[in-house]
């Protein structure tokens, strides 16, 4: 059902078609300049395919679904499933708070036909990255059961507010499910929750996987090869569309400021994040957060106050996922003919090798490609635009 | 044996110093000039600024710091700049400083003592930096030239002049010779020597490591040896000097006029125009370029990292880890250089292969180059690919070791004069000398059932006064 | 046996030879309040920043130096500028390259003064410059040789004031600058820059409010002239506390609590039945108290 009426076609029969013909030789007869070109203009695709006005699930409340099972040790990524999927793990988790810093994530296992809880829903980056350094020596046995850990992240996310947004994200190394019940009904039951399965396969497209995911609006590939995972794996760093269900409200926050008394010495106080942990043990120490409310203290951002159960968060954080909400305007080809003699923002001088170069919309300023993606990529804010008083709010009040 | 590496690697080092190449950078060269000389030199601001860049780091903030205060600074002041942590570096920093007479004490009101930039110092620093002053002797105003030449026509005319000096020392006959003159710097600097036998010349050994130097450092170094014969030629060497580091600081591709140049400094000109640190039209053009040879003469730290905007001759050397060594050239004297540690196996119009082996090195290191000096070669004119990739170096590590361990093999014996004490009447006799030479760290080796036992031949008097007493007492 | 140890003779002298590029942002902003108060400040502010501009390049043969002027309707780069300026020859004892920096950039400086019309803006977009900044850099870490290591920083001029109305752009930039390993330095001429001074504490650069304008370039040399790597080995003024409170979208107060729209996460001081950024409406007043735990239906 499926296949049907899924209008996306094998990437053998479209998409590469006659890409041997975009490939032109250089006047050296290399073909680096041309393959070049071809891998800046997918980039520069994909780019145009974001929009800034639609709705995103910012608050994301994300479970990782990792398959444990025999499956997971074999060799066709060096050196085995797991560890190559641990060490991307690793990136991917890093890259994920630094995106979506008010996001958390939860993980759990799939081994022996059992789902296992390995880390709760928690914002914390290191912790999570403490459990991968143990999974690494797990002991890789049985088969995997799909159902048993959607159902267990399930039971978690049903709980969470309606602001929420709820996602799956499951790394699938075997090509088979062992599960108690029928799937296709936990299926339904995340549809209505509006929880969204996305699946990473490691061997083959297996067809209930296809089905989990284009049910609840995910999305599933299948690798090719490690740095193909890695790509896949990063997508997910991306706020979703929010999902229909999703609904908005106003979250209430506290913004912490250390107290800036001069002179006096701040007085020595325990924080709560580690006032019961064992192996860590608690000091007293000057410094850290307060709670706005309650004036508990916590030695980092974000946390939830243990106390009264506010947010806690501090400014930056929040302004790091802006740029998903307010990109940069998309900047229009056009082809080259002495519009201006320098890229407004880099001082590239363009001559006789530009071909095309790219106007924003909004400032009417020329840049020159690797501006472009620069700018959409990691800037995210239009250097023209920012720079004229008439256009420099733009992206904010549009 | 074990207990001996130590020892021999320091005692290996000063053997070698002695026959080895040595480059002075520009601080030691100043280092060893008398004071009033330093004094005479400050009085330009080319060379207050040469001699600023040359600092270490944290003595540039020093004196940067200092250079627009007019009195004496406390010296607990000047200690308390830096953090504490590197205060090996501050104290570095206070040594070189003082070397090179750019700070002085000088007494507080109130009985402490302070530093004091050098007057002399200050004023020319604050000239080069502010402005003020005369201009520089070659900077007279120019009609454009009709016939400007380009940088890279500079670049290969550079490179032409050098190489043939170069070619000259390996004895290639495909280029023109060289002057008397630069002959005459060659042998005084040791780099080549008159045969014995027939009276022609030969490279040296320090004239293999010359070679394996970088461009830069090769330029400095035979500079240094031209200034030291500057005096019999009856020129000024501060006058000399002055100007190199004018050249130094001018700008590639543009034209500077000789007008207000001394004699003596227009026969300099024509010297370094020789070696093609400048160019010149005519020896009378009034006017000459200097080239990327002088410029930045003393920055010759051996280079690892490539310059930003460099457009130096690029890297041409492959090696791979299977000791395999691709040159992608087809200069003799470049294939001659990599034939010093390489065995040849194929060669074709633009690319050498060779492959490092045991032998090939070794016969290398008998030839007195170092390891070291084969892995810089290597690694300054390593092919740019090779550098693109993320390692930290961009030669395989193995083959580095690998050298390294081959050169270490040649040094697995280490001798020491000893005295050898034997015949021993008693066992006892034999323990009291052998634990008090032992407690004394001059006992080389000893064996206990024939008796005997070496001892350093420094301590022999020491060993013999105790030996005498003890014999006595008993 | 001796053992090798690899490559030890390689870390020592890394630093030294690595090349380190400075982007000056100068803010010639007519608008701003010191220049209205008193227009020639702007001549000593742009004496000292040429100074300093030297005393870097003078550091090492490798450095290097782009200047910026921060106008009040455009922001453009002044130094180097495209032209070619083979006729720059010495006036006097100072360094040609010196010489040559001080008089393009005098020039390209004097040409974006006349340029400006009339209208008064008080506020420089900041936020805009170190964006091109940001380009330019990344455009040299692009180009370079392979092999190379550039280390950048962007040293801010400012006597303007700055508020949040530019927020998310300084934002933009500052995490850039932290991803792209470039250090902001901001030199505060009148006002306290708060904003200016959390780009600092996020990418590792200095803040400084010069106390005496009089004393600018002594100030500048003392903190400003020693890059990153070094300034560890030297006492600089400790960092302040920086106030990372939140500014509100309606009011561009800063707030202790506030609340935050689930979509958009734009940050409100009261309680709206709307959200004015991304015009979502929001069905139930959150209970001001307790974090909302039951799930809401469609």
């Amino acid at each position: 059902m499926a296949d049907e009426d899924n209008p996306k076609e094998y990437r053998w029969e479209t998409g590469y078609e006659k890409t041997w013909e975009a490939i032109k030789e250089d006047d050296d007869g290399f073909l680096q300049a041309s393959v070049d070109d071809i891998v800046q203009r997918a980039k520069r695709k994909r780019q145009t395919l974001k929009h800034g006005s639609q709705k995103l699930g910012m608050m994301r409340h994300l479970y990782l679904l990792l398959d444990c099972s025999e499956s997971m040790a074999s060799q066709d990524l060096k050196p085995t499933r797991l560890i190559c999927t641990l060490k991307l793990l690793e990136m991917f988790f890093d890259e994920f708070f630094d995106q979506n810093p008010i996001s958390q994530i939860g993980i759990i296992l799939m081994q022996n036909k059992r789902a296992e809880r390995v880390s709760d829903l928690t914002g914390n980056c290191r912790k999570h990255t403490k459990v991968l350094g143990n999974l690494g020596k797990t002991n890789l046995s049985g088969e995997p059961s799909l159902q048993n850990g959607l159902e267990m992240a399930l039971s978690s996310l049903k709980l969470l507010p309606s602001h929420a947004s709820r996602e799956i994200l499951v790394i699938m190394g075997s090509l088979t499910t062992c599960d108690p019940g029928d799937i296709t009904l936990t299926i339904d039951s995340l549809k209505s929750e509006g929880v969204r399965c996305s699946v990473i396969g490691l061997a083959a497209e297996v067809r209930v996987c296809r089905q989990l995911a284009d049910q609840t609006n995910g999305i599933y590939n299948v690798i090719l090869d490690d740095s193909h995972y890695k790509d896949l794996l990063f997508q997910q760093v991306n706020p979703p569309p929010a999902a229909v269900c999703l609904e908005a409200s106003l979250i209430k926050m506290g913004f912490p400021h250390q107290p800036n008394n001069e002179g006096s010495e701040e007085p020595l106080t325990m924080c709560m994040c580690h006032v019961d942990s064992v192996d860590e043990g608690s000091k007293l120490t000057t410094g850290g957060y307060y709670c706005s409310q309650c004036f508990s203290k916590y030695c980092e951002l974000p946390v939830e106050c243990r106390v009264c159960g506010l947010t806690l968060v501090s400014a930056p954080h929040l302004a790091r996922s802006y740029h998903h909400l307010f990109p940069a305007a998309n900047y229009m080809e056009v082809d080259y003919s002495s519009q201006t003699n320098v890229c407004f923002s880099c001082q590239k001088p363009f001559g006789e090798g530009d071909k095309q170069v790219y106007n924003c919309p909004n400032c009417k300023k020329y840049f020159c490609l690797d501006c472009d993606i620069f700018v959409h990529e990691t800037l995210h804010i239009c250097p023209g635009c920012s720079t004229n008083p008439l256009t420099f709010q733009i992206a904010v009040t549009h | 044996m074990a207990d001996n590496a130590g020892n021999s690697n320091a005692q290996k080092q000063n053997r070698s110093k002695s026959t080895n190449l040595e480059c002075k950078n520009l601080y030691d060269y100043l280092k060893s000039r008398p004071s009033n000389l330093l004094e005479k030199l400050y009085n330009h601001p080319t060379i207050c600024l040469a001699v600023y860049r040359e600092l270490p780091d944290l003595a540039k903030q020093y004196v940067i710091r200092m250079v627009f205060v007019e009195q004496p600074v406390p010296q607990a002041v000047v200690a308390s700049w830096g953090s504490q942590i590197y205060s090996k570096e501050h104290n570095n920093a206070s040594k070189v400083l003082s070397d090179l007479m750019l700070w002085q004490e000088a007494a507080i009101p109130g009985g402490l003592l302070g530093w004091i930039i050098s007057p002399t110092f200050k004023k020319n620093i604050k000239i080069a930096l502010l402005g003020g002053g005369k201009t520089w002797s070659m900077s007279s105003a120019l009609e454009a030239d009709s016939k400007a030449r380009d940088v890279a026509f500079l670049d290969t005319y550079s490179q032409e002049r050098w190489e043939c000096v170069l070619h000259y020392m390996v004895g290639s006959q495909q280029q023109e010779g060289i002057s008397a003159d630069a002959v005459r710097i060659l042998l005084h600097a040791g780099l080549m020597k008159r045969d014995e036998e027939d009276g022609t010349l030969v490279i040296t050994r320090q004239g293999f490591q010359f070679l394996l130097l970088d461009r830069q450092a090769q330029v400095w170094h035979f500079i240094l040896q031209y200034l030291d014969t500057v005096q019999e030629r009856d020129l000024d060497l501060v006058e000399c000097l002055t100007f190199l580091f004018q050249l130094s600081f001018s700008t590639l591709g543009k034209d500077y006029s000789t007008e207000g140049m001394g004699p003596g400094l227009l026969v300099f000109l024509q010297h370094l125009r020789e070696f093609g640190l400048v160019y010149q039209r005519k020896r009378k053009a009034g006017r000459f370029y200097p080239t990327r040879l002088a410029l930045n003469i003393t920055n010759n730290t051996n280079k690892s990292t490539p310059d930003i905007e460099d457009d130096h001759p690029k890297g041409y050397i492959i090696v791979e880890t299977n000791y395999r060594v691709y040159a992608y050239t087809d200069s003799n004297l470049q294939v001659a250089l990599v034939t010093l540690f390489t065995e040849l196996i194929y060669r074709f119009p633009n690319l050498v292969v060779g492959v490092i082996t045991r032998d090939s090195v070794r016969q290398a290191l008998r030839g007195g180059i170092t390891a070291d000096q084969i892995i810089g070669f290597l690694k300054q004119h390593v092919h740019p690919r090779m550098l693109e990739s993320e390692a930290k170096s961009p030669l395989p590590p193995t083959v580095v070791d690998q050298i390294k361990l081959w050169e270490l093999e040649r040094n697995r014996l280490d001798y020491k004069e000893g005295v050898l004490y034997s015949q021993f009447l008693s066992q006892i006799d034999f323990n009291v000398l052998k634990e008090y030479t032992e407690s004394n760290g001059v006992l080389i080796w000893f064996n206990k059932e024939k008796r005997t036992l070496v001892i350093n031949k420094a301590a022999h008097d020491d060993v013999k006064r105790f030996w005498k007493k003890y014999s006595k007492g008993s | 046996m001796n053992i090798v140890l690899p490559e030890e003779s390689q870390q020592d002298a890394s630093s030294a030879e690595e090349t380190s590029l400075l982007v000056i942002i100068l803010d010639s902003n007519p608008g701003q309040k010191m220049l209205r108060e008193s227009p020639h400040v702007l001549t000593h502010c742009v004496d000292s920043v040429i100074v300093f501009a030297n005393t870097h390049l003078m550091q090492k043969v490798q450095n290097k130096l782009a200047i910026m002027a921060c106008h009040s309707k455009s922001s453009q780069f002044i130094y180097p500028d495209q032209g070619k300026h083979g006729d720059i020859r010495q006036v006097d004892g100072q360094y040609e390259a010196f010489t040559a920096v001080e008089k393009i950039t005098k020039k390209n400086l004097a040409k974006v003064l006349t340029s400006d019309g009339s209208a008064v803006i008080t506020e420089s977009l900041l936020a805009g410059a170190i964006a091109m900044a940001l380009c330019y850099i990344a455009r040299l870490q692009r180009t370079k040789p392979p092999g190379a290591k550039l280390n950048c920083r962007i040293l801010v001029v400012t006597g303007s004031s700055c508020s949040t109305s530019q927020y998310m752009n300084y934002m933009n930039v500052f995490f850039t600058a932290q991803k792209q390993n470039v250090v902001i330095d901001v030199c505060a001429l009148d006002q306290h820059l708060n904003l200016l001074q959390q780009g600092c504490d996020i990418t590792n650069g200095l803040y400084l409010k010069v106390p005496q304008l009089q004393g600018l370039l002594q100030y500048m040399m003392w903190v400003f002239l020693p890059e990153p790597p070094i300034r560890e080995k030297l006492v600089l003024p400790p960092p302040l506390k920086v106030d990372y409170r939140a500014a509100c979208f309606c009011h561009r107060q800063l707030i202790d609590i506030g609340y935050v729209c689930s979509v958009c996460l734009s940050i409100f001081c009261k309680f709206s039945p709307i959200c004015t950024t991304c015009h979502t409406v929001f069905k139930m007043p959150a209970l001001p108290a307790v974090k909302p735990k039951k799930r809401k239906k469609m």
